[in-house]
């Protein structure tokens, strides 16, 4: 595959080179020895590409992803861009089908000819499109899922996560359930497939009983038998504590269950990062609400509400004149937060960008870059782990988090995917460039 | 939920011929000279080869000097018993086939050829089933022919469907010196035991899954065999009806249902409350038959697209309901092929005792996970597959199989393959697997050249892959998906427009007239045109055959 894909290259450059050459009889162009660009990079743009469910079930709140990205993009482009080129931003429906993923993909790297994927979101679409953007080794950066075996570089050698890992939030998660909620009888939801591996794998290393286990498969919280079983089991476990991990569509269905059930008050929930999203959760099921109220989810951004913190304060800003004020939530932080740091690795690797030394900058350099997570990054030559640091917050009815302990301040924990522990970290994190435009 | 499948399944091996008769035509193993019409605007002629094969010539009275020998496709060897759901009534025929034909017998594209020019010519081959060394050999001789009887040939082109593309690329590299370009369409690459395997595989889970009683290979000498494979095949269509309707009783009621012919392995185990669909779909995945079918893009659903029904539809019906549809055509000849197969070389030949079918659905199973119910209900299914017993081949068949006509993915001559990327029946990784021979080919050929001090040398060969819309499936008033309609482009078994035919058979006449295709621009530009793909970065999975050959 490797040669039959590197060979059609060349042969395509080498008849690129005889129709070049049978013009060169009379004049020879300026730019005819200048170095060959790269895909997607020009002189005044760099081209980048995500997808995203813009339709379907899931769409509500990650709809919102790539546009908040663009439109940090277009915060940066409007000054001076990235060593002088505009970013473009090719934004795909996948509406969150792998099927469309892998053709939405296709089309992103063969068609729209970008230089990078950035963002692209779901467990099951990225893994759907590996091995055609491993075939083409095109950078896949700071994608939108947590699934740990992404920073396997052998498996995945060109794509970036960023989020903390499904399996450091499990563990992070029991860790938090033994200190706070001792003896207490804990039930958890998660969604049947690498996501809910990740779960299992990481609530076992942290030693965290479970009373019940209830796995669903990937897009079956529309069928209401199925929602209706996790709640009678949770009913006949006799949880105290029921654990969400699956995505805000599935969370929404859980707590409109568990309200219809009669539950709301009599069980404490307790959210995963990628499924605690208000926006979603109240679009999807306004009877949800209650049980919304006083839930704990695990976060590694900062609180979308918290204008204190200087990210926010400035993202808000951005949102406010690039990107027609959208309703600041947690699926704009993500977006403008991962724009942040593309546009920290496009500078990074220089003014003459290529596929490879993107990579190579972010895995020298992107450890320092700015961000608004609390959580430290971890890539380096040997690693392409992203966040590793979880806080937990308690939402309020409106879906706003603030801080569960420490007196309103954040407390993060880190650890990482495997057996290591968890510890409260301190929360030391780059500050924001002036004006949220990078300078690295 | 109704679901009709395709009728193209008995186009497989139906195939019938315009308007010329052979009926007259002596059908002994003795060449017949050509006999022809008088000079008219297409001349016609008849004859037969020497090993029997009817043929017919067409050849328009503006005949530019470039002839077409089509080579038609797969026709199942035996009659099949008209009680027999789908292409029951089928008699077996010889009937000379000088072009492709479109739907509903649709003669368009020879008369096109023949208003340009081009003269074109066929046989039926001497016997039907898998053909392919005896057929190369009357296409070899009826190319002799052709150009004895019309002595102002200038340029062969040799192209073919199916089994027909697999002889023509067979053809063309054993026999560059009688051919200037070629065409395989539809095409299965290799061997015949790589195409049988997928069938074979398909077939393997079907049985072993929904009823053991399908013998699934192995077939007895004689009658008894035929009797034997005859009913496989009607246990075959009647589960997969079974299944049909059982699935749309699980998408309306999300209750598992089970075809009563599935064992009680099954039945009395946990795996009964898995849908199924889901069971379907992983034999699908393991066998690697395309998740998107005629009527079923694996990413529609009813209603609003932003209903939770919609993407539940999309992500766990459709994909198992593409595999329902693209099974049946995969079933059917799993029996028919293998059955014939099985009489050339003596014995069982299809054998998956080594096969890991949880390493090669490892990837699949995270991007279908809705469709398979979870991983845990995967995890489930696929320990029942390793525990169940596997088919093995004898060993003198297989070296007996093996001997039969096989590629070697060698370019000698400017060729097309152009493949529907949801064939069930020749998946795209059958160009796949030439397109990567090739661009070692030419890696070395370009070497040699320029270390000889000339140029690199053109590229020869095009892979060439219809895709369909992202979204086609379609929906009635109720919610029900409608599959009365035709096939959507770039799914189906030779499901090629007018055009797509036509621009490759102008590509064709252009490069054999040159001894090279157009410069590449105009080439992208006349595909792209005919609603297809040239990209050598395009890269459709290997068949599952060669996968696990490569590790």
């Amino acid at each position: 595959m490797q040669v039959h894909r590197s060979t059609s290259r060349r042969i395509s450059f080498a008849l690129a080179a005889v129709t070049a050459l049978a013009l060169v009889g009379t004049s020879i162009p300026a730019n005819a020895f200048s170095p060959r660009s790269e895909v997607g990079v020009s002189g005044s743009t760099i081209k980048l590409g995500i997808t995203v469910p813009l339709t379907g079930a899931a769409a509500p709140g990650y709809n919102k992803v790539p546009y908040a990205m663009k439109a940090y993009f277009d915060y940066v482009n409007a000054n001076g861009g990235v060593n002088g080129r505009k970013i473009q931003l090719v934004i795909k429906d996948d509406a969150y089908s792998p099927s469309l993923a892998k053709s939405a993909t296709n089309d992103l790297i063969l068609k729209d000819k970008v230089f990078a994927l950035v963002g692209t979101l779901g467990t099951a679409n990225n893994e759907a499109t590996t091995k055609f953007v491993n075939d083409h080794k095109v950078p896949r950066l700071f994608i939108n899922t947590g699934f740990s075996g992404f920073a396997n570089t052998k498996k995945y050698p060109t794509t970036f996560p960023l989020f903390p890992s499904y399996a450091m939030e499990a563990k992070i998660m029991g860790k938090y359930i033994a200190d706070n909620f001792p003896g207490k009888k804990v039930a958890l939801i998660y969604q049947d497939d690498d996501f809910g591996a990740d779960a299992l794998k990481g609530f076992a290393a942290a030693g965290t009983t479970l009373v019940a286990k209830i796995p669903y498969a990937s897009a079956s919280q529309s069928d209401p038998t199925v929602v209706g079983k996790w709640i009678t089991t949770i009913v006949g476990a006799q949880a105290d504590v029921a654990i969400m991990f699956g995505v805000s569509s599935a969370t929404a269905a859980a707590l409109g269950g568990a309200y219809k059930a009669g539950l709301a008050g009599k069980i404490q929930w307790i959210l995963g990062s990628v499924g605690s999203d208000p926006t979603t959760i109240k679009a999807l099921a306004p009877t949800a609400v209650p049980l919304l109220n006083g839930a704990i989810a695990a976060s590694f951004l900062p609180s979308p509400a918290d204008t204190s913190d200087e990210y926010v304060a400035q993202f808000r800003e951005i949102n406010a004149k690039y990107n027609n004020n959208a309703v600041f939530d947690n699926n704009v932080l993500v977006g403008m937060n991962t724009g942040m740091l593309a546009v920290q690795a496009l500078r990074a690797a220089g003014k003459n960008l290529t596929r490879a030394s993107l990579m190579a900058a972010i895995s020298a350099k992107g450890a320092s870059w700015s961000s608004a997570a609390f959580s430290p990054i971890l890539y380096s030559g040997t690693s392409h782990v992203g966040y590793a640091g979880y806080w937990f917050g308690r939402l309020s009815a409106s879906g706003d988090s603030t801080p569960v302990d420490g007196a309103g301040k954040y407390v993060l924990y880190t650890t990482d995917s495997g057996s290591g522990a968890v510890v409260k970290s301190a929360i030391k994190r780059p500050a924001m460039p002036e004006k949220g435009l990078p300078n690295n | 939920m109704k679901t009709s499948f395709s009728k193209r399944v008995a186009l497989l091996g139906a195939a019938t011929l315009i308007s010329i008769s052979v009926s007259a035509l002596p059908t002994v193993a003795q060449a017949a000279a050509p006999q022809c019409t008088p000079p008219a605007a297409v001349v016609s002629c008849q004859g037969v080869t020497s090993d029997g094969a009817p043929y017919v010539m067409q050849v328009p009275g503006n005949f530019n000097g470039t002839a077409f020998i089509f080579s038609h496709g797969y026709r199942y060897n035996v009659d099949i018993p008209a009680a027999m759901p789908l292409i029951g009534g089928y008699k077996v025929t010889n009937t000379p086939q000088p072009g492709p034909l479109l739907a509903g017998n649709d003669t368009s594209v020879m008369k096109y050829m023949l208003s340009k020019g081009y003269a074109i010519f066929g046989s039926g081959f001497a016997r039907q089933g898998w053909n392919a060394d005896s057929g190369v050999a009357t296409d070899v001789e009826l190319i002799n022919t052709f150009k004895t009887q019309f002595p102002t040939t200038k340029k062969i082109v040799a192209w073919g469907e199916s089994l027909g593309g697999f002889m023509t690329q067979a053809l063309a590299e054993k026999h560059p010196e009688l051919v200037d370009a070629s065409a395989s369409l539809c095409v299965e690459t290799g061997s015949i035991e790589a195409s049988l395997n997928v069938a074979g595989d398909f077939l393997w889970g079907i049985k072993t899954f929904f009823d053991p009683t399908i013998k699934g290979g192995n077939y007895s000498a004689g009658a008894a065999g035929y009797a034997e494979a005859m009913g496989d095949l009607g246990k075959v269509f009647t589960v997969m009806g079974k299944l049909q309707k059982g699935i749309g009783i699980e998408l309306a009621t999300g209750k598992p249902q089970w075809p009563d012919t599935t064992p009680a392995t099954i039945t009395g185990s946990a795996l009964a409350g898995i849908p199924s669909r889901s069971a379907l779909l992983l034999v699908g995945l393991m066998a690697g038959i395309p998740t998107q079918s005629a009527h079923f893009d694996g990413t529609t659903g009813p209603g609003s697209v932003n209903s939770s029904t919609y993407t539940g539809f999309a992500l766990a019906g459709s994909p198992a309901l593409a595999i329902l549809e693209n099974g049946v055509q995969s079933a059917a000849l799993g029996v028919l092929v293998t059955y014939d197969v099985e009489q050339q070389a003596g014995g069982a030949i299809f054998d998956n005792t080594k096969t890991d079918y949880t390493s090669r659905v490892a990837s699949d199973a995270q991007v279908f996970n809705a469709g398979l119910s979870g991983a845990t209900a995967t995890g489930g299914l696929l320990a029942y597959v390793a525990a169940s017993p596997r088919a093995a081949a004898s060993p003198a068949a297989l070296t007996k199989m093996r001997a039969l006509l096989s590629h070697t993915g060698k370019i000698n001559v400017p060729t097309i393959m152009m493949n529907s990327v949801n064939d069930a029946v020749a998946q795209g990784g059958n160009i796949e697997w030439v397109s990567q021979k090739y661009a070692a080919q030419y890696e070395a050929q370009k070497v040699a050249n320029l270390k000889a001090g000339k140029p690199r040398g053109p590229i020869n060969f095009l892979p060439v892959y219809v895709a369909p819309p992202a979204h086609y499936t379609k929906f009635d008033a109720t919610g029900l998906p409608v599959t009365s309609t035709p096939a959507v482009s770039g799914t189906g078994h030779c499901n090629f427009t007018l055009k797509q035919y036509t621009t490759v058979v102008d590509l064709l006449a252009s490069a054999a007239t040159a001894g090279k295709f157009p410069q590449m621009g105009p080439v992208k530009s006349a595909i792209r045109k005919m609603g297809a793909i040239y990209d050598p970065n395009y890269e459709p999975d290997l068949l599952k055959f060669y996968q696990d050959q490569q590790g």
